[in-house]
């Protein structure tokens, strides 16, 4: 999976060669024992004074994450060292390095809508049932037409939304099942 | 991987189709039978029904043994592991809880109508049987659940109500020959309100707090309501019960006023998730969901007035009545008609096919005739027990058998579409 977070072209942050010494928070090891990382790393976050580091390291691109932290002023830059592993850094600078450009909107419900390289992403993770399914419903219902596919950050496999997909139109054509993030692939039928 | 795959990998928690159709099919056969026999009983055995065994008896237990309970069962197995994220328990444990509750309920409905006791005490027996099974496996699964307060506070509620009221039911069928309790309409009453308001009432709130949001896509209703609802119910389940059997009319009247505040709770937080809802026209299904509500209130005041002294004939019976032809099935029946198209959606792509659409799978035309015919009965049948006449009373009962046959026909022909659906997909599979 490409680095949707900066230009390829214009090769990583100046700030990561001080990043480099700081120490890593592996989450794979949470992840893989079924707990969810977030309250440790948003602690671990917390920590970070103005001008210092966090890195990440995690099975996967955590985008949603970096999109939270960004909103807590963390600039950040990931790189996928193997498969299933990814180390993401952290700087806490005011978020000025982080996709300026990036147009990151939460819905009524709480959720997360994003746009990347495969589409619009939603996290629909942590919100109470039935709010996952009103935020993908709400989302889909507003996209327009030329829109074909949507990508869904899950916790849980949505066994009750394929019947209301299907009544707008949608369906679920593939689903990924990691630890705590079930990724599911919406398109139009 | 296909939907048919999303489906399948879920196999956990969602059961083969055929094991929760059992029951919903069971349901609206049973719906059918009680309205027949209540037909065939006619109007002075209506209007003159105390508790005792006879054709009233079996209709009223064919409608909440046979339709309502077994609804909940059918639902709970299916939808409680979904909501709470845990495995209920093995499939075969699913089929024996059918296997002995459905015949149980048919035989012990026979043996109160006719009566038998050997076939009353063989049926409950097996209905029994079924009921701790399911008390098994929802205990089992709500033991492994810490969130979700709203709906397990209130199934556990259920699970306790069952308990009591599995004891005082078979209490009361031994007393029909042996004539050892002290005082059989005492028990009765409080059979009732632990069956109805307890087992069956639980059930219906706990997972309403799941189901409404979702259908009319509103936002989750808060756990502190739930909380709070729970508290309350299960505060007027224990006075209201122990007000019934120990003959105390203040006590009883006291747990009529809880559940009037917990329903009151229950309602406001309702009207949170009904006033943001995304759909804004409901569904022809919700007309009976209102229609249930104001029969629930309904049913609270009349226990109330009951319980302070308003005469038994015909109060004791208008109160049955409204409590469980209004409240109940309406609750039930309005629900079924959105949960078995809905799990016949789920399902329909099993076959990796497009997933059959809800708006297609559901025909309009019974679900008119049907809440014609329930509401019309629920309007007639009272007017004949306050008024004393028989063609209310006779004219409501056929609107209501009506009504029933048209909820059959409902409950076959969203199975006949969903396999056809089916047979399609099958046929369009690549062949070899």
């Amino acid at each position: 999976m490409p680095d949707m977070d900066r230009d390829p072209e214009s090769g990583p942050p100046e700030w990561l060669a001080q990043a480099l010494d700081a120490a890593v928070l592996d989450v794979r090891s949470m992840l893989a024992e079924g707990t969810d990382p977030f309250t440790a790393v948003m602690e671990a976050a917390n920590a970070i004074a103005f001008g210092g580091f966090l890195v990440i390291d995690a099975p996967f691109n955590p985008s949603p994450l970096r999109r939270i932290l960004a909103g807590r002023g963390f600039s950040s830059y990931g790189r996928k060292l193997s498969e299933g592993h990814w180390r993401v850094f952290f700087h806490q600078d005011g978020g000025a390095d982080w996709e300026t450009t990036a147009e990151v909107e939460v819905l009524p419900e709480g959720a997360m809508t994003w746009q990347e390289e495969d589409g619009i992403h939603i996290d629909v993770r942590k919100l109470t049932p039935p709010d996952p399914m009103l935020a993908i419903l709400r989302l889909i219902e507003g996209l327009d037409e030329t829109v074909r596919g949507v990508v869904v950050h899950h916790d849980r496999e949505p066994h009750l939304l394929a019947p209301e997909l299907a009544e707008r139109g949608w369906h679920i054509a593939r689903m990924s099942s990691e630890v705590v993030n079930i990724r599911l692939w919406l398109e139009r039928l | 991987m296909l939907g048919g795959g999303f489906m399948m990998g879920a196999k956990d928690r969602l059961l083969p189709p055929s094991v929760p159709y059992r029951f919903f099919l069971a349901a609206a056969f049973y719906h059918l039978a009680g309205w027949l026999v209540l037909a065939l009983a006619g109007p002075e055995a209506i209007r003159g029904f105390g508790g005792g065994p006879g054709p009233v008896l079996a209709a009223l237990h064919l409608i909440t043994l046979g339709t309502i309970a077994m609804t909940a069962l059918g639902a709970a197995i299916q939808l409680l592991p979904v909501a709470t994220r845990r495995p209920l328990g093995p499939v075969w444990a699913c089929r024996l809880m059918f296997w002995l509750y459905a015949p149980g309920v048919g035989l012990f409905a026979a043996g109160l109508g006719l009566p038998v006791p050997g076939l009353q005490h063989s049926g409950a027996s097996l209905v029994a049987a079924g009921l701790a099974i399911f008390g098994g496996l929802v205990a089992r699964n709500l033991r492994q659940v810490s969130d979700l307060p709203g709906v397990t506070r209130h199934a556990w509620l259920a699970v306790a109500s069952l308990l009591g009221l599995a004891v005082l039911g078979l209490a009361l069928v031994v007393d029909f020959t042996t004539g050892f309790l002290p005082d059989h309409a005492a028990a009765a009453a409080a059979h009732a309100v632990l069956a109805a308001y307890g087992f069956m009432g639980m059930l219906a709130l706990g997972f309403s707090y799941v189901l409404i949001p979702m259908f009319v896509l509103g936002p989750a209703v808060p756990d502190a309501v739930g909380k709070r609802t729970a508290l309350a119910s299960a505060l007027a389940l224990a006075t209201g019960s122990g007000g019934a059997l120990l003959g105390s009319g203040p006590l009883a009247a006291l747990g009529a006023v809880l559940g009037l505040v917990a329903m009151g709770l229950y309602f406001h937080g309702m009207a949170g998730t009904l006033k943001t809802r995304m759909k804004k026209r409901f569904e022809p299904f919700f007309r009976l969901v209102w229609v249930a509500w104001a029969m629930l209130a309904l049913s609270l005041l009349l226990g109330l007035a009951l319980a302070l002294g308003a005469p038994l004939d015909p109060w004791a019976g208008l109160w049955g009545f409204i409590l469980v032809f209004g409240w109940l099935l309406s609750f039930v029946t309005a629900l079924l008609q959105r949960i078995i198209p809905f799990l016949a959606s789920m399902h329909s792509s099993a076959l990796g096919g497009k997933p059959a659409l809800l708006s297609r799978l559901a025909p309009k035309g019974p679900v008119e005739i049907h809440l014609a015919g329930h509401a019309t009965a629920l309007v007639l049948i009272p007017a004949g027990m306050l008024g004393g006449g028989d063609w209310p009373l006779r004219l409501g009962v056929l609107a209501g058998l009506a009504g029933s046959v048209a909820f059959g026909v409902f409950t076959v022909e969203v199975s006949r579409r969903y396999l056809s659906h089916l047979n399609a997909a099958k046929a369009a599979q690549p062949q070899g």
